[in-house]
């Protein structure tokens, strides 16, 4: 099996491959402003919970979700305020929240159900199961399909 | 609704990639193999086996058929193209120098018929044009900037513009003006000083997701594309941020425009999808394949212990869709009708079925395009 471990580029006469997932497009910048960004709207989500306000909760998650490869612990603190909206939801809300969001919204939060379903150990898979179930009828499969090609994981 | 001419080419074999003659007699498919069939319409009605082209040695994944001068070109993963030449009694293959190290994936005739392009794995287009004086179909390189395989390709109305989608995600426009067989001329929208491998344009989706086809407008003032994260992106001109239509369903693998203003794609749906211009907007406008319900499949114990009696089955594995084609779609192609007002359109797919869609009575009719 030793010629599979061949790096077959590197007699290509041509360039070679080139990593840009760092610099593909729509990835966010490791900085303070985005750090910040995300602790507002934090804070934010909080307060429209505490008010019972789900809906407005969910949407404002959703808002701007730090994406790419660099930026693991801003990604990690956002999944975790999306987390908990979707967490506040009553099940019998669900429907009607995921019909109030427009396409792009519902394909970010898309990324973000199966984001939940990928660490079980801290977030509840039956919750995500229910926003799962809707966000499909309400969007369809394509939501799914766009969660797999889409590169700003977040 | 009338309902589409459905054609079983292949059994248990999917068809590549399918073109029609001129006047719609002959047609062109290539049965996942290394041949290309030519068929002919019978008397009955049917599609009758008339040649087999074989002189490619790796499966055939482009073929095109030139309506005017009749000639056929074929690309295959044997990195070779052939230009096929009727003289009467059989088709004369010619080779054409493609000089490219990875297989080619797609083959288009421009529209005066005088060049033809060929995408491939080898990060590059290879654009063909005979040269009187060698009596041989040589090639131009188009490279920059490709970074990955060109999956499609569509040449603009005018013949010198073309379109390609690649799996580096992008939707690119480039030039393929050849000194000799075009005259210099530029376009308001896509740029002026033209010279050969000038980009005119180079379009990406946000989320990603690697083109599958392209196409050119009627006009060719706007560029479509459909590509795997199940989206629909036109981009009108140079300098345009593209529009995109995400759909509910799964990845569209080949599109064409119908009109200026609409555009139809098929893909791992199973049925072709209408989208159309409205007001300002692109939308979907819905599926144009209704489907029949089939006779619901009984799945009580006692339909499987029948079965297993009858038919000595242990399950019913036949899994059989609503639509037409029981299986994805890879290839769409216009069929009757102008290039700004396309009437029929014709579709094949992994079923290895080619149908005959009539886009006036597919139950959208009643739709204003």
């Amino acid at each position: 099996m030793a010629h599979r471990k061949v790096n077959v580029d590197q007699y290509a006469d041509e360039d070679i491959f080139v990593d840009e997932n760092q610099t593909a497009q729509g990835s966010t910048a490791v900085s303070a402003q985005t750090e910040a960004d995300v602790d507002a709207r934090a804070g934010e989500v909080r307060n429209y919970l505490s008010r019972g306000d789900t809906p407005a909760a969910v949407i404002k998650a959703l808002e701007n979700p730090p994406a790419g490869r660099e930026v693991t612990a801003v990604k990690d603190k956002n999944t975790a305020t999306v987390m908990s909206a979707l967490a506040a939801a009553r099940s019998t809300d669900i429907l009607a929240i995921v019909k109030s969001l427009d396409s792009k919204q519902t394909d970010v939060l898309m990324k973000y159900i199966y984001r939940g379903m990928a660490s079980p150990e801290l977030y509840n898979a039956a919750v995500l199961l229910a926003w799962h179930e809707k966000t499909v009828e309400v969007a369809g499969l394509g939501s799914i399909v766009r969660v797999l090609t889409d590169r700003r994981t977040v | 609704m009338s309902s589409p001419e459905v054609y079983q080419l292949a059994i248990g074999t999917p068809i590549t990639c399918h073109a029609f003659n001129k006047d719609r007699t002959q047609l062109a498919v290539s049965p996942n193999s290394n041949d290309v069939e030519i068929y002919q319409k019978g008397r009955t009605g049917q599609w009758e086996l008339l040649h087999t082209l074989a002189k490619h040695d790796r499966m055939v994944t482009g073929i095109d058929w030139a309506p005017n001068t009749n000639r056929l070109v074929t690309c295959s993963q044997d990195r070779n193209a052939y230009v096929w030449d009727w003289d009467g009694k059989k088709w004369e293959p010619n080779l054409c120098l493609l000089r490219i190290n990875r297989a080619a994936t797609f083959v288009q005739w421009s529209p005066k018929e005088d060049k033809f392009a060929v995408a491939s794995g080898a990060r590059l287009i290879s654009v063909c044009y005979f040269e009187q004086e060698n009596n041989w179909w040589v090639s131009k390189h188009i490279k920059k900037p490709i970074r990955s395989t060109i999956t499609s390709i569509a040449w603009h109305p005018d013949n010198m513009l073309l379109a390609a989608g690649s799996t580096d995600m992008k939707a690119r426009v480039f030039s393929a003006y050849i000194k000799g067989v075009d005259s210099p001329r530029t376009y308001p929208l896509w740029g002026e000083k033209l010279p050969f491998n000038t980009l005119c344009g180079e379009f990406g989706s946000e989320g990603g997701g690697w083109v599958h086809s392209v196409g050119f407008s009627p006009s060719g003032d706007s560029v479509a594309w459909v590509s795997h994260d199940s989206t629909l992106s036109i981009a009108h001109g140079r300098d345009s941020v593209p529009v995109e239509v995400p759909t509910g369903g799964l990845p569209l693998v080949s599109m064409i425009w119908t009109s200026e203003t609409s555009i139809v794609a098929v893909g791992h749906d199973c049925t072709p999808f209408l989208f159309a211009l409205r007001g300002q907007q692109w939308e979907v406008i819905g599926k144009l394949d209704q489907g029949q319900k089939k006779a619901a499949a009984s799945s009580s114990a006692f339909k499987m212990f029948q079965q297993m009696d009858s038919r000595a089955q242990q399950q019913n594995n036949e899994v059989e869709l609503n639509t037409t084609h029981q299986n994805t779609i890879t290839c769409v192609r216009a069929y009757a009708g102008s290039p700004d007002h396309v009437t029929k359109f014709s579709t094949s797919g992994v079923d290895g079925k080619l149908v005959i869609w009539d886009l006036l009575s597919s139950g959208m009719a009643g739709l204003s395009i």
